[in-house]
């Protein structure tokens, strides 16, 4: 697996493709985060992007073989923090061209999941897919760096 | 292994409200639960329904897909829902996602229950 190049300020994370993980790898990011100064309110916006992140590349990218492995790097830029998720690609995904709305899911026109990319969308600065010439899913998502620190009582 | 904070359900009726709290992770692992919380309070008729969290702090997307599942099944059994006791973070998330529209969100369980005597 192509590895992206690290920055001085970066962290690496290799996880199984078993849920549960994603809550390891969320602490541990979040600690990141909170150590560069990302206000308080974000690093929860960005515990639940990872999440997301990860819960996709478990499900969709490694079908939830759990001897797949879920690779997280983080990076520090001028102005803003980048994650990069990579699975191994049992099967490539995307998002849904027009996913349902949740009228449409509380009618039972469609599954009630699939809320993941739309949380993720909404709650970063930058998320993408990144096209790789290898096997496997690359979603990268970003957050701005704004000045503030974390308040004592964040986890 | 078991990495989740495994969800605690319980059910409890206050002032005509049947009230279902949360204590832990709502991922994909707390459906039957939450289900069988559901089904129990509305077989003994409840007409309003408190989902009453514990500032949990991890729901997913497949969290809130099972509340989606609980919504539609509130709508079609004409029952009113509400939610409290979510983080702030995750009242953001409700709005954010649509759940707001079919359930009131209040800061606690009091709120909750004042607001529901208010409509009775």
């Amino acid at each position: 697996m192509n590895t992206p190049a690290c920055s001085p300020a970066s962290l690496e994370l290799s996880l199984p493709s078993e849920l549960g993980y994603e809550v390891i790898a969320r602490d541990a990011v979040a600690a990141f985060a909170c150590r560069l100064g990302i206000p308080a309110e974000r690093i929860e916006d960005l515990k639940t992007v990872l999440c997301e992140a990860c819960i996709n590349a478990m499900e969709h990218g490694n079908s939830l073989d759990p001897g797949l492995r879920v690779q997280i790097f983080c990076r520090i830029e001028a102005e803003r923090l980048v994650v990069e998720v990579l699975d191994q690609g049992v099967s490539r995904y995307t998002a849904a061209p027009t996913p349902l709305s949740i009228g449409e899911k509380v009618a039972g026109q469609g599954s009630a999941r699939g809320m993941g990319l739309l949380l993720i969308s909404q709650l970063c600065d930058e998320a993408g897919f990144v096209t790789r010439s290898g096997p496997g899913n690359c979603f990268r998502f970003a957050f701005h760096r704004q000045p503030g620190h974390c308040s004592s009582g964040d986890r | 292994m078991m990495l989740e904070d495994e969800l605690t359900v319980s059910t409890r009726e206050c002032d005509g409200v049947a009230i279902i709290d949360l204590s832990g992770d709502v991922t994909t692992f707390a459906e039957e639960k939450i289900n069988n919380a559901y089904h129990e309070v509305t077989s003994k008729g409840a007409r309003h329904v408190l989902l009453n969290f514990r500032q949990n702090d991890y729901i997913n997307s497949a969290g809130i897909a099972i509340l989606i599942g609980i919504v539609t099944e509130v709508t079609r059994n004409e029952q009113k829902l509400a939610v409290s006791g979510l983080s702030p973070h995750f009242q953001k998330i409700f709005r954010m996602v649509g759940l707001a529209q079919y359930a009131e969100i209040y800061q606690d369980e009091e709120e909750a229950l004042a607001a529901f005597k208010r409509q009775a």
